[in-house]
């Protein structure tokens, strides 16, 4: 391929791939346990995009698209880590694929939401909230600064967790009404 | 929505990795059935995500995070960056373009890798400190500059216009779209106006910038001044100071080159090569066969660089005085001799390039200087011959007719075969026959103490890279030579 060609396939993947990797994104996060194999998954699925990238067409819906290959590499990674692991059940993994996908508009709503719910808890718990969802956290050590027994600690993740989601579906009641 | 609170903690326990495996059975169950709990646990999960990237964003200090390597043999950003990236998005969906201003998002994509193993054709560049011990890559910035860095090499994008080199070498080509890109280095900095050019930071010492085409801004730090230099300039950052250097055309694998490597190395080009050394190394006519792998390398000054193949060496010489000292056959006199090499070197003019040297040069009839002239063909000087009568050398000695520099710097096989009974020197350059010359008086080559690179006068010096040197004492064939050069070369 001559150069130019390529330089420019480059540029129009990253410009399709940085505007939808956050869906992208948040569909394989509802499919492996964890937010680190997340990014194991998504790595990889950027690089099998990248090789075939020259299949997709201009116009088509790269989100859709990228969130098929995803899922087709996140069910290999099941059959990889899934031994030793605990995981979601195939079955139950294709079931949530097809709701998310379905229900991908109102998540992204949901994604939005968060930030201005975000912006209302009080800033000690924002603080804590912030430590405990750095990727390279220990919750061993947040619990402690925070005055809390690990098992004490996680109850106050559940319930913060729980009121933001609340939040975040009565921000988008409310938008929906305006 | 019917559920319960003792779902809602499963999933809780499940997305935090404490779930039992007793209680994952039961997760799993609950969601196959229950579209409701599917409802609840997507909501959840896709609020974790967006949580954990809205967290990374309120972070005090936009430090970047180094890439960890996991078990997989796979770049991977930690989480933070890729969740940034995410909230990055998301804003510009809802309209706000602050976000692409951050430092979080992708700024390139690696376009070819040769024998890097963490780094495959379509990873994502962000701001993170890349580090490869072997092999080299290439990459597109969002700007389109097409950038090569060659092992060993550590850098970190800081937007996609800026690119933070610690130590490692560079080149860049840089379109108009992407006019002012910019690489940092520990001792100074280079603006890009349009152009292409290399950037060399060693492990010790000061960076340079070599402008192959085009102009750039070199400026030194500790307030150097500013200073503008254009094709064929070379420039050494130090601190508060600077200096002009040599251009040195060949040292840097440039945009392009790494892909025809990574062919290369896909074909198993390599394996075919140390094959090809075994073989040679049974040759009985062997007299030395220099890889420069060993843990001992022979003694001299010289830097030592990357080889043809991803992690293997191969020594450098840069200043005037470099050279490395070397003592093959002198136990005897050798009527027929074989020497080739491959080499990066850059294209100097003057003085003559050293590719070996015996040492001294009228004490004994037969003494053997290998060069690169002038002119950039490859001479082959034994003292007390004499070329045929009919000879159409200009300079007295045996020449080759094509230069063997090419433009463009890039690994080239150069060899040399003498025969004492034909009086016959034959030239080749990338394993084709180039010209034979003919002597009537021709002696048996005297070996023995010798040097590679500056020799004890002046006028020669070496400047490049030499990645395998092949004495042997025997005249190869051309078909010989032929194949040495396909089982070496390091191109597809």
């Amino acid at each position: 391929m001559p150069a130019e060609d390529n330089q420019n396939r480059h540029q129009k993947f990253l410009r399709a791939f940085t505007t939808h990797e956050p869906a992208v994104r948040a569909f394989v996060r509802r499919l492996v346990p964890s937010r680190t194999d997340a990014d194991d998954v998504l790595q990889e699925v950027s690089i099998v995009l990248w090789e075939k990238f020259d299949e997709f067409h201009a116009g088509a819906d790269f989100k859709a698209w990228a969130c098929g290959i995803a899922r087709f590499k996140v069910l290999a990674w099941l059959r990889d880590k899934g031994r030793d692991r605990l995981v979601l059940n195939t079955d139950v993994v294709e079931l949530i694929a097809a709701d998310s996908l379905r229900d991908e508009p109102h998540l992204q709503k949901q994604r939005i939401a968060l930030e201005s719910c975000f912006e209302k808890v009080p800033a000690a718990e924002r603080k804590l909230l912030t430590r405990a969802y750095q990727a390279d956290a220990n919750i061993r050590e947040t619990a402690a600064t925070s005055g809390r027994s690990i098992g004490g600690f996680y109850q106050w993740l559940y319930r913060m967790r729980q009121t933001l989601l609340e939040c975040v579906r009565r921000t988008i009641a409310q938008e929906t009404s305006a | 929505m019917n559920h319960n609170k003792e779902f809602e903690q499963l999933v809780q326990q499940y997305m935090d990795g404490r779930i039992t495996e007793a209680d994952m059975e039961l997760l799993n169950e609950r969601l196959g059935c229950d579209p409701n709990a599917r409802k609840w646990f997507n909501e959840l999960l896709n609020l974790d995500s967006a949580l954990a990237a809205v967290a990374a964003g309120e972070l005090p200090d936009n430090e970047p995070q180094v890439i960890s390597k996991r078990k997989r043999n796979q770049t991977e950003v930690p989480a933070a960056i890729w969740i940034l990236c995410t909230l990055a998005s998301l804003f510009l969906l809802a309209g706000s373009i602050r976000w692409w201003q951050t430092s979080w998002q992708v700024f390139a994509t690696v376009s070819s890798a040769a024998g890097v193993d963490d780094y495959r054709e379509g990873t994502l560049l962000r701001k993170q400190i890349v580090t490869i011990n072997k092999g080299s890559l290439e990459f597109v910035t969002t700007n389109g500059a097409r950038i090569a860095i060659e092992a060993p090499a550590r850098f970190r994008f800081e937007s996609a216009q800026q690119l933070h080199l610690f130590n490692g070498r560079m080149a860049a080509d840089v379109p108009p779209s992407a006019k002012g890109f910019t690489v940092i280095t520990p001792t100074g900095k280079a603006v890009d106006l349009g152009t292409k050019f290399g950037v060399d930071v060693p492990v010790q010492g000061n960076a340079e910038i070599h402008v192959f085409q085009g102009e750039v801004i070199a400026q030194s730090s500790g307030g150097g001044k500013r200073r503008s230099l254009k094709d064929g300039e070379a420039f050494l950052l130090q601190t508060g100071a600077g200096a002009c250097r040599e251009l040195r055309s060949s040292a840097f694998i440039r945009p392009g080159e790494v892909a025809s490597l990574h062919a290369a190395l896909a074909e198993g080009q390599q394996e075919k090569s140390i094959q090809a050394r075994k073989r040679l190394q049974n040759d009985p006519a062997l007299i030395a066969y220099l890889d420069f792998e060993s843990d001992e390398l022979p003694k001299g000054t010289y830097r030592v660089g990357q080889g043809r193949w991803p992690g293997s060496r191969a020594p450098e010489f840069v200043n005037l005085g470099d050279h490395m000292k070397i003592d093959a056959g002198a136990y005897r006199e050798w009527p027929e001799l074989t020497l080739a090499t491959w080499v990066r070197l850059d294209q100097l003019g003057e003085p003559f390039q050293s590719l070996l040297h015996t040492d001294g040069w009228g004490e004994q009839d037969g003494q053997v200087h290998w060069m690169v002239t002038h002119k950039s063909t490859m001479r082959f000087a034994m003292f007390g011959n004499q070329l045929a009568s009919d000879s159409t050398s200009q300079h007295g000695f045996p020449d080759s007719l094509k230069p063997v520099l090419p433009q463009r710097g890039r690994w080239v096989h150069l060899a040399v075969v003498y025969n004492s009974a034909r009086g016959s020197v034959r030239f080749y350059f990338n394993g084709k026959f180039d010209n034979e010359e003919r002597q009537q008086v021709a002696h048996p080559a005297r070996l023995g103490p010798g040097q590679i690179g500056n020799w004890d006068f002046r006028d020669r010096k070496l400047s490049g890279r030499m990645d395998e040197l092949l004495i042997l004492g025997r005249a190869m064939n051309d078909d010989e030579i032929h194949r040495l050069f396909e089982s070496g070369t390091p191109y597809r």
